[in-house]
Parts: C-alpha cells; structure tokens; sequence
C-alpha cells in the first residue's frame, strides 16, 4: 500500500542550546514527487534531513518516517527503514580511503549478501548511471567537485532507495555540473519511482526540476506551494527570496545602530 | 564567595559529566562481538598508529639513551663508581623515562593524528553517512583505532627501552671507555624482572589508555569545522600529557615508593 505523504512532520521543535532552529514546524512531503526545501543559509536545511534520518530526535513533537514514528524506533527498526532511504550529504561525504568502485559499493556489502559478480555488475550499472563507468578506479581525492556529487549519487541510490534527500546539490558547482545533477536527479526520480527531497538556496535550479516548494524562515514553513504559484505570489517574504533582493522583510543588515551615529571624525 | 564556590562546583561537575559521556561512548565502542573484518581493519590502524610512529620512537631513545649515558657517566666518576653507569642507564629508562617520553611523543605524534582524522571523518559527513548505511561509526571507526593504540604504546616503550640503552653503551662504553662487561653485568644484576620492566609496562599499558581515549574522544565530539578539530587536536595534545604526567606521579608512588 503507498502511503500519500512519504514524510510527515508534525509540530516538530528542535533547539540548539537555547535557540530554537524550528519551532512548531508542520509539513508533508508526497510521495514520488520532488519536494524542494528552500531557505537562507543557517536556516536549518542540514538540521531538518538530519531529523528525518533519525540522526537527530525532536524535542517537540513527531517526525513520521513511511507511516512510523522514526523517534519510537529502536535501532534495528531504524536501521531497516535507513535502508529505505539514501542520503546524498552536502560535502558527498565519499569515504576518502575507499576507491569511486569501493564506495559504491559500500552499502551494497554492508546490507546485502550478493555474489563477487552480482556487486561488480550493480556496481557498474549505478557508476553508468551518473556516467562515471571510467572513473571506478580514482580514489575521492582525483574527482573534481561534480564528480564527487555524482559518485555520492550513485552510492546514494546503491540499495534502490525509495526516498533520497539530497542537502545543497547545487551548492558549489559550476554551470555545467549543476546541469548534469539536475538532469540526473530529474531523471532518477522518474526512473527509480523515487520520492526526492532537496533542500537547498539556489532558487532556479531547485525550483526548475521541483515539484512542490517548501520555503523554510524563522523556524517554520512560510509557504508551500507549486513553483509557478511561488514565482506568481505576492507576499513580500516570498518575493524577497524567489527573486533574490538583497533587502526586503528579511534584512540585510545585521542589527545595529544607524550608520550616521557610527561614523567617526565628523561633524556633531 | 558563594558564588564562586557555585562556579567551581558546576565547572567541576560539568567535567565529570564530560568524563561520564566519555567512558560511555568508549564502552559502546568496545563492547561488542569482533567480525572477521575487525581484525584487518586494525592491522591497518597498527601499521598508521604505531609502525608510523617508530621513527621518532627511535631516534629520540637514541639520543636520550645517549645523553643518560654521558650524564650518568660524569656524575658517576666524580665517585668512582662510572662501572655503575649501565644499571644507572637501563633503571632510569625503563622505570621512568621510556614510558613518560615514549607516550608524551606518542600523544604528539599518533593522538593528535587520531583526533584530526576522526574530526575531519565528522566534518565531511563521513560519520553521519556511516550511520545512514547502518553502520555505527563508534564500532567501524573508533574502536579499531582505540585498539591500536592500546597495543602499539607498550611496544614502542619496549622498543625504547632497548634503544636507550643501546644509546647509553655508545657512549659509556664505546667512547667513555667503561668495560662492556660491567655495563651489562651491572644491568643484569640492578634490574628486576617483576618490579621494575613489568612496572615500566603497566605505566605504559596506562598511559596508552589515558592517550587513546582522549584522542578519540575529541575526535569524535569536535565541533565539526575547521577551529573545532584545530581545537580538539589541542586539547589532546594538552589534556593527554597533563593526564601521563600525573598518573606517573601516582604509579610511580604506588609502585616504587614503598621501596627505598
Ligand atoms: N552541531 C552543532 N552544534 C551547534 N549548533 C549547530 C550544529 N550544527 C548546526 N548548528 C547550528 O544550527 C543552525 C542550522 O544549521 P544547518 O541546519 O546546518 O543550516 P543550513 O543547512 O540551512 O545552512 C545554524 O545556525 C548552525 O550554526
Ligand atoms: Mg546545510
């Protein structure tokens, strides 16, 4: 049975120390769509993947992960619905001592009890998919930005995910690159019948290949909503980040005393 | 004044709840049923951890050896009993020098290295995508290079230990002119099996303990940025020799202080 909402976040509060990163938080991600999860840097994109892979327990509230709660999990549980779901990490997080083959390779030794040939042919297939075939054999340090994505990519979607989350694709990659990732993540969502979620800050691109957009600020959703009725909206919060102004309801400046009143060595 | 005692008492039961987490994690990491790939994985650490280290090992008990036998020598003639300078050489070494040097140059040379890389694994994400595949990265990562150094520390003070006194026979014997016989007789006779090299070992298999627990500790709770893990590897350094140090201080009053 397919459940409508592959994510379900339900009045989800998270602080650190003191300071809560959300609060109140409540959304739903569908499944097999791409969801697009956008907000400044800071704003706690990392925090929220971390959360829905159970890595992180909300202080408040409920995080319901394929219809479970992931908290009540033990780790058993939650090792088996981790299974489920691949992660591309926002640094790729390849492992730096294992070759581009050994890291792909890696979930598939780790989980699933296959012959040599069975985990070369998988292994390759996966490499093919991101079109680095040729570059099994480099280890994480030989790999240019993009490719390292991409071979996080192929390791991300080792074990047939049903769900990935990708933290900041596009973060650092030159035009190019970021149009590779794009088609690719495009591509495997249709492919794989994947569900996707994408949290990031680069407005066009993520919201090019999205679905649904989720704009994260001061700790909750301002808005949820297609990217064409984003592009079209006009609330003043929603505006200042779709079309990137420097200043608007969310400042500019950091708080602090007018200019005037700072400036030494002039007139009284 | 209350307050100051109030400050004390919560920075001093802060710590303790730090030294709580800390043996708490070392627990989980080393709790647990070894799988075949365990074991490679910690050849691997031995080889980073301990034959990475060997050559600092050798050359500074080389010249301390050296040192001690030129020392000991000198002060010895002033009595006419330089013939004494093995004993001297071989005591001070494995009661007290080998250890004490060895592991200070250990945490320098293996600790901080732990700390970084395990701090720089956190950095990148590499643990959090470890746990992502089901993997505990306290088993994988942690415990393999917590195991090494517990076994490579007491080896390399053996290895000290010998090079010393290889050291101390260059120049008391070779050079100063002492008669080889009684440099090594001397040795034989002075030195106990039981009190003193399996004392010497016991403070090396401590100060192992107190250098890889910190190293891993700080490793795997740094701040995962660039200052956190330059600040951790710091406090290795730092927090590991104060602990050798002062635990040598209580060995050695535990172990040789009844005894004069
Ligand atoms: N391990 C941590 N300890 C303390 N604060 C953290 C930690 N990780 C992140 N933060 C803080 O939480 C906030 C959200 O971080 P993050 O989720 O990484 O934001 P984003 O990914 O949107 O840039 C930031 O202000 C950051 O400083
Ligand atoms: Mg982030």
């Amino acid at each position: 049975m397919a459940i409508d909402d592959i994510i379900n976040i339900q009045n989800v509060s998270f602080y650190r120390d003191d300071r809560a990163i959300f609060k109140n938080l409540n959304c739903a991600i569908s499944t097999g769509k791409i969801t697009a999860i956008m907000g400044p840097s800071g704003s706690g994109k990392t925090t929220l993947l971390r959360l829905i892979g159970g890595q992180l327990n909300p202080h408040e509230g409920q995080i319901r992960l394929f219809d479970q709660d992931i908290a009540a999990l033990n780790r058993k549980q939650l090792n088996q619905i981790r299974a489920r779901m691949g992660v591309l990490f926002q640094s790729g997080a390849l492992f730096t001592d294992l070759s581009v083959f050994e890291n792909v390779a890696f979930p598939l030794r780790e989980h699933m009890h296959l012959s040599a040939d069975e985990l070369y042919n998988k292994v390759l297939l996966k490499l093919e998919a991101v079109g680095l075939r040729g570059a099994r054999d480099l280890m994480p340090s030989q790999l240019s930005g993009g490719m390292a994505r991409r071979v996080a990519l192929a390791r991300a979607v080792a074990m047939e995910p049903e769900l990935i989350l990708y933290d900041e694709p596009f973060a650092g990659q030159d035009p190019i690159a970021m149009a590779v990732l794009q088609r690719l993540i495009k591509d495997l969502n249709s492919a794989m019948n994947l569900t996707s979620v994408l949290v990031s800050h680069d407005i066009a691109e993520a919201c090019a290949i999205a679905d649904q957009v989720i704009l994260l600020g001061e700790g909750r959703v301002l808005v949820q909503d297609t990217p064409a009725a984003l592009q079209a909206s006009n609330d003043p919060a929603v505006k200042q980040f779709i079309h990137g102004e420097a200043d608007g309801v969310i400042p500019f400046h950091f708080a602090a005393p007018a200019l005037q009143q700072e400036l030494r060595g002039g007139s009284e | 004044m209350i307050n100051l005692i109030a400050d004390l008492g919560s920075g001093l039961l802060g710590k303790l709840v730090r030294i709580g987490q800390a043996l708490l994690m070392l627990l989980q990491a080393t709790i647990v049923r070894p799988k075949a790939s365990s074991f490679s994985r910690l050849i691997q650490q031995l080889y980073v951890v301990g034959v990475q280290s060997l050559i600092i090992i050798l050359v500074s008990a080389l010249f301390i050896g050296m040192v001690l036998g030129l020392q000991g020598y000198t002060l010895l003639a002033a009595y006419g009993t330089e013939q004494a300078v093995g004993q001297m050489v071989a005591l001070t070494l494995v009661r007290e020098l080998s250890p004490v040097v060895a592991a200070l140059l250990f945490a320098g040379r293996a600790g901080s290295a732990l700390t970084a890389e395990i701090g720089l694994m956190k950095a990148t994400e590499q643990l959090a995508s470890l746990e992502m595949f089901g993997v505990d990265p306290l088993h994988r990562i942690v415990a393999p290079r917590f195991w090494a150094g517990i076994i490579s520390l007491p080896l390399l003070v053996a290895i000290f230990s010998l090079v010393g006194i290889y050291g101390g026979h260059l120049v008391a014997v070779d050079w100063l002119g002492v008669y080889s016989g009684s440099y090594w007789g001397n040795m034989q006779q002075a030195v106990d099996f039981n009190g003193d090299v399996l004392n010497g070992m016991v403070k090396a298999l401590v100060f192992a303990f107190l250098i890889s627990w910190t190293a891993v500790y700080q490793g795997y709770t740094c701040v995962p940025t660039s200052q956190g893990i330059s600040a951790a590897t710091t406090r290795t350094v730092v927090y590991s020799s104060l602990a050798i140090l002062g635990f040598d201080f209580i060995l050695t009053a535990l172990m040789f202080g009844g005894t004069v």
